[in-house]
């Protein structure tokens, strides 16, 4: 590797950052955040997702995915495929309408927007009157009918998005049709839904908000048949035979309209039903009904629920026949569609696809039971919040497929068939390594996920709360479904952000890919190490309970207790089994982890000090308190200072209602003093509004909350006593700027198991600037990091030079900070937040490869600031390369739980990717390219 | 030891290059000669004085009278220089033991209180209020809070320095969002902003009166505050926190130092109107050697966290250990910059107390007593008695009699008002 040497070849060190950094932002991995508008394209077997931000997405065949984005920011409220077309229309809710499409370009197609139409109506009529709010794409492909607030009808022809104003319906035309009996007949309100003749493509259905349905004929331009309902429209639906038409209702009810002659009009009325009627229901949004080839339709519904016992329920109901089945979902439904098999999609219904607010899910509606078909992509991530993330890069293959074999056997109860939107081909080749994401959750689950390839594929879950007796019953069935239960519900979907016991919320997870030892450290101060075991096996958790205060008198933890452990042998699935707890006391969440499987050593700390563990001989070694002991907030726990907030609150609330009911009380000249007191409260918010948001400029001082906490923890085989013998050391780094070295001796590996680990502390730096200390990493003789641990002993990494001297770089949230060793002074430094402001969040080591030659690379320092920017800082010499910005400033989650990966593989094109993850909805992956 | 020197030597030495040197360590003299032109080095006068008094192994303080009898250190070249340089005629050096040193000697007036005449003319204000103004050693020096860079900024920005060097006062300010108006050509055109909207009563925001409620945020240290958010300017301060220099728009423009000259501009100086308020609001009354303050900064900002502090295999108990304190850290600091322009303040202080404080104690009584412009007289007379200064000394006087008004004296603004104004005020 070639050094560089400072000030020298300026030009060429420009050429070779060109050659070395390239920011791409590849993909969105995850559930689209707010979704808004679904639609799909049998012809293409695309599904479609419009989001609240102005977002649309396309997905097929798993790896297909196109992501467009609408000028304006607003959200998209109607997504249309036009039938057998590539074409696709959205509304969004300023009223304007885009048309997309997907074109070829080299190969591969990208998705593009080919116009935008603004629906413009005589001059001086009211918004209202083009306001859009049905919109019905024609099956011939170059008609687009517009129902709007007012009651027209325009239509526009596509793509071009010219207005035929020769064939728009107007109100007038609908009006002069209604037979004089229409009680309704002087304000039928907007038009609430729009639906084509499936046999005859001249006839539609316009469907008025008060109720009244007229068929209207496009070619002779007249009503053909009016069917008047005497409730509000919630949606239509036109059999496939065209003989009926079913319309749903606000009240929760559903009508069947039989299509015919005008003369027959007597009896059209054929049939209404409240399906979960006698009490008053919710408005049924959507209505389908499909027929099958031999037996009864299938008809699917949305909503329609008692209003009062369970108006809060999200509910599909398929009825088929005798099976009557309410679907209930832990979201809000934003819309639904039915695959139908057959190669021209007409034939049997085969998978219902349901977007609610926070996941997709696809029921197998031809498998007995209709089981849930496991989605290849969309999956939510967040399906219990996420607390912690973790990227492990290039996996052997054994852990790989044991991983895999784990997973697999968790997964019986999904149905077997096939995903059933298969559009589009995945060009991409096959990913070069194997990489994992595991995230770690609210519930005390760990989430295994394949993120070697575009779409991150969910492999396996750990459930650690296995290992803990909790308030909820393992054995409590999620779905309940108790005999002759009406409506029959049952659960589906796997978002479920309750939490149990927040105290087994996973914070920081650490797995080594050569052992397989993982160790999971959660918010009540427990670390758990696990070991992978094919098979299911029955053993105790063994505990070591580790005092972090070592005799700090005086105080009260007033934080949360720490979760009991199961002293009985507990049954754990294959998969990956604790064998030991480290139980931190007090127990505080684990803010740092480390594990060096080389030494089988793990390193932890909390908010009051950090120890070492030897998991092989299940043995503490040492444990350092860095608690600053005036530090209340943080002897205490954060806990009790959340619980005073949320009393004080609910005093004043309190107070409020007193004031509020004393005044009531007092019946005599109250009005006056409501009003009084109404004005004063007003008065009181408002001044609340207008205070001006202000910061406080103060240094930071060692007086300072949570100066103790400990932020980063690192293992390296380095020289901290003289510059002749490297030793095994630990780093740690706080909140408050310190960082200690430990010194630690290994016993000889044949003596590993029965004589003691020892530390014995080295050194010790205080940062002037106490900025919190978020990374260390040791460089050696050439100026390259460290090799993880094992890395060399599998022959993946060089081994280091430990010739030259050691530097230790000291990343704190405001400069990157280089020292000697073994004697520690300051060599160099760069500031980042003095001179532009903003501040370190993540931190991460990270291989460049040369794009122009194989045989080139350099470490550097990947990080995230808190604007969202990404920042490359060269390594031995912290000089800052280039940086994009990444993420949105305001996007604080996803800031907050950015994962680097460390390095690729030494090939060309090796590309450290790293991953933002957004809790709450998507995960992005943009891969730092080298190429 | 304090023997005062109340009678002239004869003139002896008839060489006029050489200066007759006469040295007193405890109760011996030495007598020597040294070259006027050229003195040499500090080092080797040092060494000298040591061997000429066998004295060595032994940590000295030297000490001359002055012209006004007053004993001034010599501990470097300069000072050194400028003892030979104006010795008249005879060079008087007193040599104390660095364990033994009484600092209140230094620029006491102790070796020429005989000296009536010649004193009470200069001093006679101070003297009658304060007879103990005493000058510190140079390594007491340290910066304080000061208004810098007046010549190279538009006389409507003031840049301020707060130094926060071993003063346990906090910076003790509050910005926030706000909009201002800038001319550009197309006209007037509100821009966003970010001004001080809180004042920390005794902060040293506040306790110094460099800055105040209103007051815009242009730069900090130097990077433009433009199109930076609330918060990132708040992380900019916080990082610079050990040596803040903002550049601001002042709120009250009527205050800003009015130039008649270029070269007299650099000097700024500001006052308070704090006599009338409750807290000890204050004027550092502030002279600025001009040369040095622009790049001085720069020299700071190099250092500055230098101060890290290092502990080699060195077992603590964690009760020491967590916080090293804050003192301790900040003299640290102090003796790793490169020396300090002896420059700043003519007060001296015990190396521990906040400078600002002793500053104010000393100044205020003084503002309350004399008139605006009987001040403007006594300060440089006071300063005078700084042996660096001295060499500046012509310009001095020329500056303070160009500043037309003290800048902060008229400072209309009442105490309780800007305390907490949130509205907005643009000018």
């Amino acid at each position: 590797m070639k050094r560089f040497r400072r000030h020298a070849h300026e030009s060429q060190r420009e050429r070779l950052k060109q050659e070395l950094f390239h920011f791409n932002k590849t993909v969105e991995h995850g559930f689209p955040h707010q979704p808004s508008a679904l639609g799909y394209s049998p012809s293409l077997q695309l599904l479609a997702i419009g989001t609240r931000s102005g977002a649309i997405k396309l997905y097929g065949a798993p790896g297909v995915e196109f992501m467009g984005l609408h000028d304006e920011n607003a959200a998209v409220t109607q997504v249309h495929f036009m039938p057998h077309q590539v074409e696709l229309v959205t509304l969004l809710d300023d009223n304007s309408l885009h048309m997309w499409t997907l074109r070829g370009h080299k190969g591969i197609s990208e998705l593009l927007e080919i116009g935008r139409f603004m629906l413009t109506g005589p001059p001086g009529a009211p918004p209202s009157v083009t306001s859009v709010t049905a919109v019905l794409a024609h099956s011939s492909g170059e008609l687009l009918l517009l129902g709007t607030e007012g009651g027209h009808v325009f239509v526009v022809e596509v793509p071009g998005f010219r207005e035929l104003e020769e064939r728009n319906i107007s109100l007038d035309q609908i009006t002069n049709s209604i037979p004089d009996d229409y009680l309704g007949r002087r304000n039928l309100e907007h038009v609430e839904a729009l639906v084509e003749n499936p046999i005859n493509p001249s006839q539609v259905v316009i469907g008025y908000g008060r109720g009244l349905m007229v068929i209207w004929d496009l070619e002779k331009k007249n009503a053909v048949q009016h069917l008047p309902a005497t409730q509000q429209l919630e949606s239509m639906w036109w059999t496939e035979d065209g003989s009926h038409i079913l319309s749903s209702h606000s009240d929760g009810s559903y009508c069947r309209w039989r299509v015919g002659g005008p003369e027959e009009e007597e009896e059209e009325e054929e049939k209404s039903d409240i399906p979960y009627g006698h009490f008053p229901c919710k408005a049924i949004s959507k209505i389908v009904q499909l027929p099958t080839e031999e037996g009864p339709p299938f008809l699917l519904f949305n909503g329609g629920m008692p209003r009062a016992s369970y108006g809060d329920r999200h509910c599909i109901t398929v009825i088929h026949g005798k099976t009557h089945v309410a679907l209930d979902f832990t979201s809000r439904i934003i819309d639904f569609f039915v695959i139908r098999s057959g190669p021209q999609h007409t034939g049997d219904p085969s998978a219902l696809v349901v977007l609610v607010e926070e996941e997709v899910v696809v029921i197998d509606l031809q498998t007995e039971g209709w089981p849930v078909i496991q989605t290849p992509y969309l999956v939510p991530l967040h399906s219990s919040a996420i607390t912690c993330s973790h990227h492990v890069s290039a996996i052997p293959l054994k852990l790989w497929e044991r991983i895999i074999t784990s997973g697999e056997l968790q997964n019986a109860h999904y149905s077997k068939k096939p995903w059933p939107i298969m559009g589009g081909q995945n060009l991409a080749p096959d990913p070069p390594q194997r990489d994992l994401l595991l995230t770690g959750h609210e519930d005390g689950t760990v989430r295994f996920w394949d993120a070697s390839g575009v779409c991150l594929k969910p492999m396996y879950t750990l459930r650690t709360a296995t290992a803990f007796h909790t308030d909820a019953d393992p054995n409590d069935n999620m779905n309940p479904s108790a005999e002759g239960e009406w409506p029959p519900f049952r659960k589906v979907g796997c978002f479920d952000p309750y939490s149990d016991d927040p105290r087994l919320g996973i914070q920081k997870i650490h797995l080594c890919k050569y052992s397989g030892h993982l160790a999971v450290a959660g918010t009540a101060g427990q670390i758990l190490m696990l070991e992978p075991n094919d098979e299911a096996a029955e053993h105790t958790v063994e505990t070591k309970v580790v005092d972090l205060l070592q005799g700090q008198e005086g105080f009260r933890w007033k934080g949360h207790t720490r979760l009991n452990v199961r002293e009985d042998p507990v049954e754990f699935p294959a998969g990956f089994q604790p064998f030991t707890l480290v139980q931190c006391q007090p127990p505080a969440v684990v803010t740092a982890l480390s594990l060096h499987s080389e030494w089988k050593l793990v390193a932890f700390g909390t908010s009051h000090g950090f120890g070492l563990f030897d998991y092989q001989q299940n043995n503490n070694v040492f444990v350092r308190c860095t608690l600053n002991p005036s530090d209340q907030l943080a002897l205490e726990g954060p806990l009790s200072r959340v619980k005073s907030i949320k009393k004080s609150l609910r005093q004043s609330f309190r107070r409020i209602r007193r004031s509020r009911v004393s005044l009531r009380k007092h019946h005599a000249n109250n009005a006056a003093k409501i009003q009084e007191a109404n004005a004063r409260m007003e008065a009181e918010l408002a001044e609340m509004e207008l205070a001006p948001v202000q910061r406080k400029i103060e240094a930071r001082s060692s007086d300072d909350s949570f100066t103790g906490l400990v932020r980063t923890l690192y293992f390296a085989d380095t020289f901290l006593s003289d510059s002749t013998h490297h030793t095994p050391s630990l780093w740690a780094g706080t909140n408050g700027g310190c960082v200690f070295a430990y010194m630690i001796r290994l016993p000889a590996i044949e003596h590993r198991a029965d004589e003691p680990v020892t530390a014995q502390p080295a050194k010790e730096i205080q940062l002037m600037h106490r900025a919190p200390v978020l990374g260390i990493v040791v460089l050696d003789g050439h100026g390259a990091p460290l090799p993880e641990p094992l890395e060399v002993a599998h022959d993946l990494a060089r081994s280091p030079d430990m010739q030259a001297s050691h530097h230790v770089v000291v990343t704190s949230e405001e400069q990157f900070k280089v020292f000697t060793l073994p004697k520690v002074s300051s060599k160099m430094k760069l500031k980042l937040t003095a001179v532009d402001g903003s501040r370190v969040r993540r931190v991460g080591v990270a291989w460049f490869g040369s794009s122009r030659t194989e045989d080139y690379g350099e470490s550097g320092l990947v990080v995230l600031t808190n604007q969202g920017d990404v920042h490359v800082v060269s390594l031995p010499h912290v000089k800052m390369q280039v940086h994009y910005p990444c993420i949105r400033r305001e996007d604080v989650s996803g800031i907050a739980s950015c994962v680097f990966t460390r390095q690729g593989q030494g090939k060309h094109g090796s590309r450290p990717s790293l991953s933002g993850v957004l809790p709450r909805a998507d995960l992005s992956v943009l891969r730092q390219a080298s190429t | 030891m304090n023997r005062s020197f109340n009678k002239s030597q004869p003139l002896r030495n008839p060489n006029c290059n050489a200066v007759e040197v006469k040295s007193k360590y405890g109760a011996e003299f030495r007598r020597f000669s040294l070259d006027r032109v050229k003195p040499g080095k500090f080092e080797e006068f040092y060494k000298l004085i040591l061997h000429i008094h066998r004295i060595a192994n032994m940590e000295v303080l030297i000490g001359y009278a002055d012209v006004h009898g007053d004993l001034l250190p010599i501990n470097n070249d300069d000072n050194f220089c400028k003892a030979v340089s104006t010795a008249h005629p005879l060079l008087r050096i007193f040599i104390q033991k660095q364990e033994e040193v009484d600092f209140s000697n230094f620029g006491n007036n102790t070796l020429t209180r005989k000296k009536k005449a010649v004193v009470t003319l200069r001093n006679s204000d101070i003297n009658r209020k304060r007879p103990h103004i005493r000058i510190g050693m140079p390594q007491d020096f340290r910066p304080v809070s000061s208004i810098i860079d007046v010549d190279i900024l538009p006389e409507s920005h003031r840049r301020v320095r707060l130094f926060r060097h071993g003063s346990e006062k906090p910076l003790g300010f509050y910005i926030r969002d706000g909009t201002s108006v800038r001319v550009t050509p197309h006209g007037l055109e509100k821009v966003p902003g970010i001004f001080i909207s809180r004042m920390v009563p005794g902060g040293l925001a506040e306790s110094t009166g460099l800055l105040a409620v209103n007051d815009e945020v242009l730069e900090v240290n130097g990077i433009e505050v433009t199109g930076k958010s609330l918060d990132q300017v708040t992380d900019m301060m916080i990082a610079n926190s050990h040596n803040l220099i903002v550049t601001v728009k002042p709120v009250n423009q009527r205050n800003n130092v009015v130039r008649s000259s270029r070269m007299s501009g650099s000097s700024g100086q500001s006052s308070d109107s704090g006599g009338s308020t409750g807290y000890p609001s204050l004027s550092v009354a502030t002279v600025r050697e001009m040369s040095s303050g622009a790049h001085s900064y720069h020299d700071d900002l190099e250092s500055d966290e230098d101060g890290d502090i290092v502990i080699e295999s060195n077992i603590k108990r964690p009760s020491q250990r967590s916080n090293a304190s804050p003192a301790s850290n900040a003299s640290r600091t102090h003796h790793q910059t490169p020396t300090a322009p002896p420059v700043r303040t003519a007060s001296s202080s015990p190396p521990s107390r906040p400078v600002s404080v002793i500053s104010t104690a000393s100044f205020q009584s003084q503002t309350s007593l004399n008139g605006g412009s009987h001040e403007q007289h006594t300060q440089p007379l006071h300063h005078s008695s700084n042996p660096a200064l001295r060499h500046s000394n012509g310009s001095l006087h020329k500056i303070l009699s160009s500043l037309k008004t003290d800048p902060r004296h008229s400072l209309a603004l009442p105490k309780g008002g800007v305390e907490e104004d949130g509205t907005v005020i643009t000018l």
